[in-house]
Parts: C-alpha cells; sequence; structure tokens
C-alpha cells in the first residue's frame, strides 16, 4: 500500500496528540510538538513502504508539504527505477 | 536582523573551498547583537573572567593510517565554514556584540609528540592545560584545533571552543563536517552541503525575539509553573557553576535497553521520555517534596535552517513532574511525554528569560534542579580507515548536575554521563548516582509502578542496613543496681560523691543508699513498683536514686519547682508507692522526707532483674498529655557500658551532675561515675543556669567530664570565666551542635567534645560523633550507633534511603524503652515492627537525618511540630491541651518562632471568646507548665488563619509584639541606660520602665546576656538572681542604684568607688585606678579574667560629680583614694593597677601608703610613664578632653574626621551611639571633660616621691614609635622596674586581646605577691 498525504498527516496528528485537521501543511512539526526521535520513527515507518528516505533531507524542512514533496519525489524515483527494471 | 556583508570571505589560508559541494553564498558576519543564548553566558563568563568552565571540548581518538594532508584539509574547510569559530564578542558601548575576526579563525596546528617517551598523557595533558586556562571573548580566539599525532597510526584531534560559540550539537555537526570532508578528499565518500552561515541562526533569534509567538510562549510557561514550589536539587548547596565539574560515564547494560524497548513498545513512546519520567521519580525520591523539576536540554534548531549552523542555540526547558506512585507505570510515563510534547510547542522561548519572568533570579531561586540531556542519535560519522573515539573534555558551566543518556534510537549502546558541580557532588556521589540511577531505572521499568522500587541499590540496601549497624558488643545481663553494688564493695574508700565540701566515700555512699533501699521496700518499694523523688540538686537526691534503684523499683524524677497541677497529674498517672520529697506532694502519696530516711539497714538481697524498669521519664505528649517512658535496666547499662568502655572512665574521672533530673541526660551523669568508679560532683541548685558559677566549678572542683546542651555551652563560652578551662571531655546533646559552636569550643576550652544523640525512649543516647578540634564537618554528624544498636533512615514507604538523603531516623536495639507507662495505644504507635529483624522493635523518633558517604548520620530536623527550646523537647500540642482549660478561650495554637536568628521562642495565637481574661491566661499557662513550656508571647486573634485545605496557615501568623509596653517611660540615667540593655538583648525597639524582662520574652539563656551587659556597662555583678528578683527595668535600676553607689543627678556607676569583680574574701583585693576620664569602668574585661576570682574595685575621680571640687594636687587625690582604699578592705596588703594617669595615680597611692607603713603587694602600670615627659609637652588644644571623651567611649577621634568637636556635637554623637557613656546625664558628661581637663593639670604639675617597691611596668610594645617613652623613665621613683611587653597599642592595653595577655600575668604577680605575704 504506497504512502499517501493523509496517512502521513494521521501519523503524525497520532504521535502528537492531535487531530489530522489541525495540521496544516505549513506547519513547522516542531512547533507542534514533534520531536527528532517520532520524527525518525515515521520514516523508519514510512520506509516500509518500500521507499528509501534519508533523514537529514527530511530534518531541514519539517513541514507536512515539505515531506510529502520528498515522498512524491521517491515515489516517482522508484517508480522510475521499477519502470527501467521492468522493460529491462 | 543580522547584517549580513555581501562580500566575497576573506581567508588567510589557501582556500580550501573546492572540496565542498557547493560554494558559500553568505560572507563572514559583520557587527551583530548576541543571541539570547549567548547573551546569558558572556555575562556569566564577564562576571567570572578567570574561569575556563565557559570551554567546552573534546578529543578524538583515530587509531589507524591517518592521512595527514587530507585531514587538514577537512579541519581547515570545516574552520573556513565556520564562522562562529572566528568569532570576537565584546562590549562596544551600548551591550555585547559579536562579529567575524579572519585573524582568529582556529586552523589546525600540528603537534607531533611521536618521539616523546609518553606521547598520549603528553597530548592529554596540554589539553587539559589548555581546557584550563580561561578565554576572555574580547582578546583571545574562542576556538582552537589541534592534532596531537602520537604514532605513526594514533593521532588526537583536539578541539576546544568558547561555549559561546558553539552548543554540543553545533560540536556535533563540525565533526560530522570535518569526517565528511576527509571521506571526500580520500574519495570514499560525498562531503554533503557545507555547514550553515551563522547569520542565518542570528535572524532567526531576532526574527522570534519580534514574533508574536514568543509572547505565546511565554505564557504557557508562565501557566505551566503556577504554584510551583521552591526548586530542591539532588544535592543540598548553592547551585553556582565552578570552575571545573567532576565527570563520570557508565556503560548502561542490555538489561536497560531491553527493558526500555519493552516498555517503549508496551506504552508506545520513545525511549527518551521513559527516562524523563523515571529520571524525574529518582530526583524526586532523593530531593523530597512533591514534585521534582528538571531541565531538558532542546537542541532549539531542528526543522529549521539552523540546524546546519554550529552555533550555540541550546536551550533548557523545565520539566515539572509529579510522579503518583502507586499508580501503574504507563501514568507516569505518558504524563512526562505529554509534557514533554507541549514543551517542544513552546521550546524557543529562553529558560534564561523564563527565570525572570518568575523572579527566580540570584542564588538559591532556581528554575530547575538537574539538567537532563537526552541524546538517541550518538553516534560519530565514520573516518574512512580509522577507528574513533570520541572523549569529552568539557561541556560549558554545570550549575548543578548534568544527565546525560546517549544512545541509538533502538536504545542500544546506552551510555549514561554525570557532570556534576565538584561544589555540591563529590566524585563518589556521582559515581554512586550513575549505578543507582541505572538500578532504578531497570527495577522501575520492570516493576508495574514506582512504588514498588526501592531507591537504594542491593549494595547500599545492605551498608545501610547491616554494615553500619554491626554494632554487636558484649554486655553482662546485669543491672544498674548490681554494677553500682559492685563498685561500692571494691573501692570503699574512694570518694564517691561531693557537693560543696561535703564529700562521701562509696562506703558513705553504700551505707545510706542501703539503708534508705531497706525502708523503700519495707514500704513496698520493690520491683515493678515506681518511687517518686522530688527533691534539689544534692547529696539527698543521688542518695534517693541509687537507693530506689538498690530497693529494685523505678525512680520517677519530679522537679519540685514544676507547677503543683503538672506534678499532680504525672503522681495520678504514675501512681508511684511513695515519694521521697522534703514537701508534701499532691493528691496524697506517702512521702518519706530525707529528715526521716534511716541511717543503717541492709539493701534488700533480692534486686531488680535486668528487665524489671529502672526509671520512669515523663517527656511532653503532643496529646497534651505528659507520657512516662519506661526504660529498663538492660537499656541503661547498655547505654552506660558503652560510654565507660568506649571513652575510657575510671577512677580519676569527676564527672559534673547538673542536670535536673527530670531530663535524661542526668541519668549517665548520676550513675557513670558509680560504674567507672570515679567521682560524680553535684552542682548546687540553679547553678546549671549560671555561667559564672559552672567555670568556677568546673575549675575548682577540677571537673573532668561535663555535658552542655548547646545553647547553653554557647552562652557558657561567652563568659569570660570559661576562656582557658581544660577538662578531658564535654559532651553535647539535647539541640544541634553546630560547627561554629563547635570551633568557637576548641578555640576557647581545652577538652574532647563529643555530640551525642538519642531521645528518651532509647536510654538517652544512641549515636556519638567525636566533634573534635581536628573535625572539619559541616554540619556536624550525631554519627554512628552505640553498641547493640541500629539506626536506620527510611522514606515514607519505609525503604532505606541511600546516603546523602533525607528521611526518617527509626532506633532498634537494646535501648528501647519499654513503652509508655499505662498507654499502649502510644507505646504501640510509636514503637513498631522491625521490618528488617522479625521480631524486634523499633522507635520511630519523628527526626529527620540523612547518612553520610562515611556512614555517620546527620541531624536535620523534626518531622512533626516537636520543638526544642533551650535542649527541652516540647509538643506544642501539651502546651495547647494545658491552655484549652482555660475559660472563654475558643481556640489555641501554639508554635515555635525564630524571628530573630538562633531565638527560638514559643508562641501562643489565642481566640477569644466572651468573658477572656488576656492577663489571666498567662498566669494560667505558668501554673500548669514547667518555666520552658510557658509561651513567651500570647498573641490574641479574630481567628486563626487557614490554607486552602483548612489547615492552619503558619506562615500567616503575625509575629508577636512583644513591645505591648504600658506604663511609664524609663527615666533618665540608669533606668534609660537599662532600658536599652533589655532591649537590645530582648531585640525590642523600645521597653518601658515596668516592663517584665520575662514577660516580653526573656528566657534564661537571654537573661545571661543581659546581665553580662549590666556588668560591662556598669562594671558590677550582680549575679543571675538579682534578674530574678528583680525583673523590671525600674526594679533593676533601683537594685543597680543601690548596689554601686550613686551620685547626684540620679546616675550609677559614676561613684568613687566600684566593686568591678566580686571575689574570694580571703585574698587581699586589687584596686585599680581611672584612666584620664576618671572612670574606670574600662577595667571590667581584666578585674573577671583574673584567676583565682579575686575582688576588684575600681577608683573613680571624685569631680565627675559638679559638686565635688576638683583636686589641687595629684598627691592629695591620691590621698584620697588611698583612704577610701583601707576603708573598702580589712586586708593589710593593697594591690595597685592603673593604665596610663591611672599609673601615676598608682604609684602616688604606693608612695602614700608605705608612707602610712601600709604593705603594697603588686604595684602594675598598663603604659604609664611619669609626669616629667608630660611637662615637656605644648599644653593640649582645647579639643583634647572631648578627644579623650571620645576615646573613653571606644571611638578613634581620628576616625571621626567630620565631627566637629564642640561640646554639644560631640555628646549628641554619644547619645545616638551605643557607648555606655552615651547613656550618661549631660552634668556626668561635663564631669568626664572637665575630668580629663583637670588631670592633664594635674600630671604636669606632679613630682613623684619615691616608691620602695617594685613597679611592674605592662608596655604597649606596639606604639610609641618615634617618641622616646621608656619604663626605665621610672627607675628614679621604684627600688625596681621590671618590664613586661605586651604587643598592643596604648589605646587597647584594656581590650579583649591585650586583657587575655594581661590577666595571666597579673593574676600570677598577685599571687606570688600574697606568697610574700607570709614570709
Amino acid at each position: 500500500m504506497s504512502l499517501t498525504r493523509e496517512r502521513m498527516r494521521a501519523d503524525i496528528a497520532a504521535l502528537i496528540h492531535e487531530a489530522p485537521e489541525e495540521i496544516g501543511g505549513d506547519d513547522n512539526l516542531i512547533d507542534l510538538g514533534l520531536d527528532s526521535m517520532r520524527a525518525m520513527n515515521l520514516l523508519v515507518a514510512w520506509s516500509k513502504t518500500g521507499l528509501e528516505l534519508d533523514f537529514s533531507e527530511f530534518a531541514e524542512r519539517l513541514t507536512l508539504d515539505a515531506w510529502w514533496a520528498i515522498v512524491r519525489r521517491c515515489q516517482e524515483d522508484a517508480a522510475r527505477r521499477g519502470g527501467v527494471q521492468g522493460g529491462a | 536582523m543580522s547584517a549580513l556583508l555581501p562580500a566575497p570571505m576573506a581567508a588567510t589560508r589557501p582556500d580550501p573551498r573546492p572540496l565542498t559541494e557547493a560554494p558559500l553564498t553568505e560572507a563572514p558576519l559583520a557587527e551583530a547583537p548576541l543571541t539570547e543564548a549567548q547573551a546569558g553566558l558572556w555575562y556569566a563568563q564577564a562576571l567570572d573572567a578567570a574561569n575556563p568552565i565557559f570551554n567546552t571540548g573534546q578529543y578524538l581518538d583515530l587509531r589507524g593510517p591517518l592521512d595527514a594532508g587530507a585531514f587538514r584539509e577537512a579541519v581547515d574547510g570545516m574552520v573556513a565554514e565556520a564562522d562562529s569559530l572566528a568569532l570576537r564578542i565584546a562590549d562596544t558601548g551600548g551591550g555585547p556584540a559579536q562579529w567575524v575576526e579572519e585573524s582568529r579563525r582556529p586552523w589546525l596546528e600540528v603537534i607531533d609528540l611521536s618521539s616523546d617517551a609518553a606521547p598520549e598523557q603528553a597530548a592529554l595533558d596540554a589539553m587539559a592545560r589548555d581546557m584550563a586556562t580561561p578565554v576572555d571573548p574580547a582578546r583571545q580566539a574562542l576556538a582552537a584545533e589541534r592534532l596531537y599525532r602520537l604514532g605513526p597510526a594514533r593521532h588526537l584531534w583536539y578541539q576546544r571552543v568558547h561555549h559561546l560559540a558553539v552548543d554540543a550539537f553545533g560540536t556535533d555537526l563540525l565533526v560530522r563536517r570535518v569526517a565528511g570532508l576527509y571521506a571526500a578528499r580520500l574519495g570514499q565518500g560525498v562531503a554533503g552541503p557545507p555547514l550553515a552561515p551563522l547569520g542565518i541562526a542570528l535572524d532567526e533569534d531576532a526574527a522570534y525575539r519580534a514574533a508574536p509567538r514568543r509572547a505565546t510562549d511565554a505564557a504557557y510557561w508562565r501557566d505551566a509553573f503556577a504554584g510551583s514550589t521552591e526548586v530542591v536539587g539532588l544535592a543540598p548547596g548553592h547551585a553556582m557553576t565552578g570552575r571545573w565539574a567532576q565527570r563520570h560515564s557508565l556503560p548502561l547494560g542490555a538489561g536497560l535497553s531491553d527493558a526500555l524497548r519493552e516498555a517503549g513498545a508496551t506504552h508506545g513512546l520513545p525511549w527518551p521520555d521513559l527516562l524523563a519520567a523515571l529520571v524525574g521519580a529518582y530526583i524526586r525520591r532523593h530531593a523530597g517534596g512533591e514534585e521534582a523539576v528538571l531541565g531538558v536540554a532542546f537542541m532549539g534548531r531542528l526543522g529549521s535552517p539552523a540546524a546546519r549552523v554550529p552555533c550555540t542555540l541550546m536551550n533548557v526547558l523545565p520539566l515539572r513532574l509529579k510522579p503518583d506512585e502507586a499508580a501503574p507505570l504507563g501514568t507516569c510515563f505518558a504524563e512526562a511525554g505529554r509534557q514533554l510534547l507541549r514543551g517542544r510547542r513552546h521550546g524557543r522561548y529562553r529558560g534564561e528569560q523564563l527565570r525572570r519572568d518568575l523572579g527566580r533570579v540570584g542564588a538559591g531561586r532556581r528554575l530547575h534542579g538537574a539538567l537532563l540531556n537526552l541524546l538517541p542519535f550518538d553516534s560519530l560519522p565514520a573516518f574512512p580507515g580509522l577507528e574513533a573515539s570520541q572523549h569529552v573534555l568539557g561541556t560549558g558551566p554545570v550549575d548543578d548536575i548534568t544527565l546525560t543518556f546517549r544512545g541509538q534510537p533502538d536504545a542500544t549502546a546506552l551510555r549514561l554521563e554525570i557532570e556534576a558541580n565538584p561544589a555540591l557532588y563529590s566524585a563518589a556521589d556521582i559515581a554512586a548516582h550513575a549505578t543507582r540511577l541505572a538500578h532504578f531505572c531497570e527495577a522501575a521499568l520492570r516493576a508495574g509502578r514506582l512504588a514498588d522500587v526501592p531507591t537504594a541499590t542491593p549494595d547500599e540496601t545492605r551498608w545501610l542496613l547491616h554494615d553500619l549497624n554491626a554494632t554487636n558488643h558484649p554486655v553482662p545481663d546485669t543491672t544498674l543496681a548490681a554494677l553500682m553494688a559492685a563498685t561500692m564493695a571494691a573501692t570503699p574508700q574512694a570518694p564517691a560523691l561531693a557537693f560543696g565540701d561535703t564529700v562521701l566515700t562509696y562506703a558513705a555512699l553504700d551505707a545510706r543508699s542501703a539503708a534508705l533501699a531497706a525502708a523503700l521496700r519495707a514500704r513496698g518499694a520493690g520491683p515493678g513498683a515506681i518511687v517518686a523523688v522530688a527533691l534539689e540538686r544534692s547529696i539527698d537526691l543521688v542518695v534517693a536514686l541509687v537507693a530506689v534503684l538498690r530497693a529494685g523499683a523505678a525512680y520517677l524524677p519530679l522537679d519540685p519547682g514544676h507547677p503543683e497541677a503538672r506534678i499532680a497529674r504525672i503522681l495520678d498517672r504514675a501512681r508511684p508507692v511513695l515519694a521521697l520529697s522534703a514537701r508534701a506532694l499532691p493528691g496524697g502519696v506517702p512521702v518519706l522526707a530525707p529528715g526521716d530516711w534511716p541511717l543503717e539497714g541492709a539493701a534488700p538481697a533480692d534486686g531488680p532483674a535486668p528487665g524489671d524498669a529502672a526509671y520512669v521519664l515523663y517527656t511532653s505528649g503532643s496529646t497534651g498529655e505528659p507520657k512516662g517512658v519506661v526504660v529498663e535496666h538492660r537499656a541503661i547499662v547498655n547505654r552506660l557500658e558503652w560510654m565507660r568502655c568506649h571513652y575510657g572512665f575510671g577512677p580519676q574521672d569527676r564527672i559534673l551532675q547538673k542536670t535536673p533530673a527530670t531530663f535524661d541526660v542526668s541519668v549517665w551523669e548520676f550513675f557513670l561515675s558509680f560504674v567507672s568508679g570515679g567521682t560524680l560532683v553535684v552542682a548546687p541548685p540553679g547553678a546549671h543556669k549560671d555561667p559564672v558559677a559552672l567555670a568556677a566549678l568546673l575549675r575548682d572542683q577540677r571537673i573532668t567530664t561535663a555535658h552542655f546542651v548547646p545553647s547553653m555551652l554557647a552562652t557558657f563560652l561567652a563568659e569570660p570565666g570559661a576562656r582557658g578551662l581544660s577538662l578531658a571531655r564535654v559532651f553535647c546533646s539535647g539541640e544541634e551542635l553546630t560547627a561554629e559552636l563547635r570551633d568557637r569550643f576548641h578555640a576557647l576550652v581545652k577538652a574532647g567534645l563529643h555530640n551525642l544523640y538519642g531521645p528518651t525512649e532509647a536510654a538517652v543516647d544512641v549515636s556519638f560523633w567525636p566533634a573534635s578540634a581536628t573535625d572539619r564537618s559541616h554540619p556536624v554528624p550525631i554519627g554512628r550507633p552505640v553498641w547493640n544498636t541500629r539506626l536506620y533512615v527510611l522514606d515514607e514507604a519505609g525503604r532505606p534511603v541511600p546516603p546523602g538523603v533525607a528521611g526518617h531516623l527509626f532506633i532498634a536495639g537494646v535501648q528501647l524503652a519499654r513503652g509508655y507507662l499505662g498507654r499502649p495505644d502510644l507505646t504501640e504507635a510509636a514503637f513498631i515492627p522491625d521490618p528488617f529483624r522479625p521480631g524486634e522493635r523499633m522507635y520511630r523518633t519523628g527526626d529527620l537525618a540523612r547518612i553520610r558517604a562515611d556512614g555517620a548520620i546527620v541531624y536535620l530536623g523534626r518531622s512533626d511540630h516537636q520543638v526544642k527550646i533551650r535542649g527541652q523537647r516540647i509538643e506544642p500540642g501539651e502546651i495547647e491541651a494545658a491552655l484549652a482549660g482555660f475559660p472563654g478561650l475558643r481556640q489555641v495554637r501554639v508554635i515555635a518562632r525564630e524571628d530573630r536568628a538562633g531565638d527560638k521562642r514559643l508562641v501562643a495565637y489565642v481566640v477569644p471568646g466572651e468573658d477572656h481574661d488576656a492577663a489571666a491566661l498567662r498566669a494560667y499557662a505558668a501554673a500548669r507548665l514547667p518555666d520552658a513550656m510557658v509561651p513567651a508571647a500570647f498573641v490574641t486573634m479574630g481567628a486563626l488563619p487557614v490554607n486552602s485545605s483548612g489547615k492552619l496557615d503558619r506562615g500567616a501568623l503575625p509575629a508577636p509584639d512583644y513591645a505591648a509596653s504600658r506604663g511609664r517611660a524609663p527615666a533618665a540615667g540608669t533606668e534609660q541606660r537599662l532600658a536599652a540593655l533589655f532591649a537590645g538583648v530582648l531585640g525590642l525597639p523600645e521597653v518601658g520602665a515596668e516592663d517584665d524582662f520575662f514577660a516580653l520574652g526573656g528566657h534564661s539563656l537571654l537573661a545571661v546576656d543581659l546581665m553580662r551587659r549590666v556588668r560591662e556597662a556598669w562594671g558590677g555583678d550582680l549575679g543571675l538572681g538579682a534578674l530574678f528578683g528583680h525583673p523590671s527595668v525600674a526594679r533593676l535600676a533601683a537594685m543597680l542604684d543601690g548596689e554601686t553607689g550613686n551620685i547626684p543627678g540620679g546616675d550609677s556607676g559614676l561613684g568613687p568607688l566600684v566593686r568591678l569583680q566580686q571575689g574570694d574574701d580571703a585574698l587581699p583585693p586589687l584596686f585599680v585606678v581611672h584612666p584620664a576620664g576618671g572612670i574606670s569602668w574600662c577595667y571590667g574585661g581584666l578585674a573577671r579574667a583574673l584567676a583565682p576570682r579575686r575582688t576588684v574595685y575600681g577608683l573613680q575621680a571624685p569631680a565627675l560629680d559638679p559638686a565635688i571640687a576638683a583636686p589641687d594636687s595629684l598627691d592629695a587625690l591620691a590621698a584620697g583614694y588611698v583612704d577610701r582604699a583601707m576603708a573598702a578592705t580589712p586586708h593589710a596588703t593593697f594591690h595597685l593597677a592603673g593604665w596610663s594617669v591611672g599609673g601615676i595615680l598608682a604609684h602616688a597611692m604606693a608612695v602614700r601608703l608605705r608612707a602610712l607603713g601600709q604593705r603594697v603587694g603588686v604595684l602594675a602600670m598598663l603604659d604609664s610613664y611619669p609626669s616629667d615627659v608630660w611637662r615637656a609637652e605644648p599644653e593640649p588644644d582645647e579639643n583634647a578632653p572631648l578627644r579623650a571623651l571620645l576615646a573613653i567611649a571606644g571611638y578613634d577621634p581620628d576616625r571621626l574626621p567630620d565631627l566637629e568637636l564642640t561640646r554639644a556635637t560631640v555628646v549628641d554623637f554619644l547619645r545616638r551611639g551605643d557607648s555606655p557613656l552615651g547613656g550618661l546625664p549631660d552634668a556626668a558628661l561635663d564631669g568626664v571633660v572637665r575630668v580629663v581637663q583637670g588631670n592633664n593639670r594635674l600630671v604636669r604639675a606632679h613630682r613623684h616621691g619615691r616608691y620602695d617597691g617594685t613597679v611592674t611596668h605592662f608596655r604597649a610594645a606596639l606604639d610609641h614609635a618615634g617618641r622616646d617613652l621608656s619604663p626605665a623613665m621610672w627607675q628614679p621613683y621604684a627600688a625596681r622596674v621590671a618590664v613586661i611587653d605586651i604587643p598592643a597599642l596604648h589605646a587597647n592595653l584594656t581590650g579583649l586581646a591585650a586583657t587575655a595577655l594581661i590577666a595571666p600575668l597579673l593574676g600570677q604577680l598577685l599571687a606570688d605577691a600574697r606568697n610574700e605575704e607570709r614570709p
């Protein structure tokens, strides 16, 4: 099952005891109470969907939108690689 | 807004930038203000410029083949990017500012130590020296980068940076950057993005300061701290950083890692949250109180561009934890996690600012105790080809204690690092904390709730419960009666007892006590019975106590001075079979008066058994009823045998018995001597309150051992007669012995000092501590348990508390009392099962204590409201109960107040009903309570203040207004002077003429203080009894005036002859002659310091009285003095002494006395010179008498340059000061001025006669530089001149220091002269 923005938002919200709709796309997640350990745990969980996520990339901008952009790019990369492999 | 220059970076080194992936787009920083994080550090460093603790530092141990060139380029590449390392920070006038100075960039220095014999040690030493060198941020580079080459395959990379430039996270960024650049240089990885410019962090800081969010954050924290109390640290003391920190590192085992992982999974929380909760619980266990407030380090830049800026941004967020130990552990974890989460949302708000917001600035007013640092991403980056390990050398200031947990996100590779302020923690302390905290965390994670977790480790528990209490020691299973009988039989002719001039041998004591014992037994006093003893201190009292014990009964001491109602109540409860008393007692108990005691008779053959009661002592009880503590022979035998052996008591000892028999201290005083074969010296009744009498007793009776309650010891040491005493041992108990008192004791008295502790419920004392002259303990411990005794310090849940932690003190062992007479309920509540020794009991003392690392116990205070007033244990509840019976009283509460340090007084707060007679209440109390229990003040209130929980709000009770003075103001003269002394001693603004010293809150120790001041001011020694007989200002003044003579004007102490000291009538008195001012009060100290005590009279100028004409000549004046002296004493020998002019007068008196055929013993001069010297001097100016007046009053005229020298201003000045002269009426001050002038005239005109004896001249050896003054100038006027140099100035010869030197010498001279009297 591929990672969606809504699942990311729900996962983050659960960790900081907030409703998902409370998390705006541009909110700084640290300002909402997220810490590096929890952020890291999120990435570990999300990696299990088959993505290679680099923590340092996520650490620079901690907003849902920024993270979603990275995830989208990784998903596209994976899809491309998958496509190349599939075509070989 | 930071100012960023759009100019290219100027580097002084070959540009290392080709290594970086992206060119730097930002330029070095121009002048910018400090961040909030930096500002606090800058001020702290500026305040303590020599403190090197602001250096942070570490080194990486790099093992393997290092590419030195690549490494240099990597470090220099990092240095080129990290502007904070090149900062200069200085005060530019408008506050501190920072800017980059290229010359300060710490390019790598390489130091080759490979040829050194011990290269590693040399490198570590060099780092230690560098770390210990303080850095001035204005003048010196903030950072250094050094590579020590130890050998081809071993390098130490040392990095030292001032904390103003980086924090721990910043340091980590620097290391990662170097590792990245090194790997890239070797072609084994990518360097990654460059460090971000400092300006980004500064901009963020400035933006936050201006943002509305800052106000929201401030409000959050203020709310979060509502109702918080004073923060208590893990260790008591002042939390302010030192110059270095203790460090300790402990790898944590897999057990804890596993437990954290499991609990993390169970509770859905990461391990840092779990540890925060557990550390909070650990600290609360140690610090006590309801909550622990930790500081949690917050790196404060994650998720922002500043995340890649090496700088100082770290913040500390307070975490208030109030763990409910009984709740499931998950509750505590969730609460900690919730608080941490909310804290992070407001985590940019500076802790320093919050501290200011909450007014917690300054010593002891801090925001949090221990600092917690949780680092779940602790790993070193890889250096290709090298094995690297990190060694932290310093992380900046450590106020209290910093607990750092490092590990991996999965809780593996955990390590606990502790840094601590060495002023608060020893190396052993922090090592113990590391081990204990690790134990605690693991045990807690495996337990369901905190309540089930011990605080101490298993090793500590064993040490606390068993090792420290390994006091087993064989003691014969016998009785006090048998031990005493054995001594009587062994040394019948040895002196057993001395009272005044009476001495009883052991044979006589045996006979008298045996006869009385027989009579007692005949009246039913045997084992199991109680005999009341109500006698003043005397031979009879001692015989009575011994006899009761020999009869097999238990004695019940009663103070004949106690109120009848209290005695009646005790007799009613204790039901003694009879009483030994000189008078009838209430309740119809049969009385056997000393006059009716038989002188012959044999002690009953069947004495008591070890399990029989030996005595019953009544102590104050909180329920309002005094409690009778029943102590058995076995218990007191253990106590006495321990003391005898431990301190080596034997026949040579003379123990002073001065404690009233109703206090348990008296038990060893009475009987220790009789089990050791020594002599018991019984002090006269009342002497225990009189320092002068005690000092004489100790000296004259050659006492080897005496006991003092510490407050009485302090009073005793203030008595000049106590100084220089020498005895074997002094014991203290009953109150806290302070370190200051211990040190004062050893400075003044030569004796061993021993601190003992114990309640009446455990046979007097259960612990001991040698408070020797070399003991530096502060506070002084109560020490370690005596034989066969166990002491436990337990927390609320009955768990042993670790060393250093406050807990409740419990006593177990052979010395425990049987219980409270007739009160099984109270007995059961206080004597509870010993959980560590099934089948035995332990006693709950109600005292708080802690155990030092060496095992010694320190007393901390009471856990309840019990107080000690002058060593006596008092339950306010008992006083309340007694007062409650007063008609018309609705409510009453009694508390002990200490409104002046060291002066604890009982205050009753009463809410009157109808028909309340306030005046009668004090009399009612005095009729029912012993002196020490009668409140010093009664405060009438409309209602008692209560707090929100309905309990008495003790803090809201007003301090009593002791100065509720009615009646007339003191009259000028003696009354005014005396009223000023009353006020000073009592701490009151003013005192009326009719005010009673004791009614104003005065107690016996204050009375001693007052009478010492009276003595100093008037010279006369009235004795303490005078105050008890004349307790009001008016009455004591009348007595003083009658005692010391009177001159017109209504003043006293100015008569021509004053007695400065009353001494042995068998010794001829010493006459001391006034100096220039005509008053001889200045000799008071000398008079009292003479040993043996000798009567000393002061001769004073008759012309102080304006009605008396000035004398014609000095010889005429001296002749008058001789007449007065001869009238004052029947002795045929006259001893004379005088200071300055007084010496000239004393010489003239000696000449006159010899002419009259009288004998002169000693003629002593304190730095006097013949009149020939003064004739040659120019006439003194007209101000000289005023200057002399100031000098006499104790002021140095040269130090009062602004004081206009007119009679009016000088008199006014003296009136405002605290000199006794200031209290003199105008006429008397005029008299002094007149006498000074007259004496000048008399001296200049005087022609000395020749004295045919020896002048002893105490020369002020520090004075007279440049003047041709010599004692030899007296040679024409004496048969011989003996000179004794005193290292003092002329003006100070009657001061304390000089008196201490002169008094023994003069005393010896006087004693020798007495021998000469009988050739």
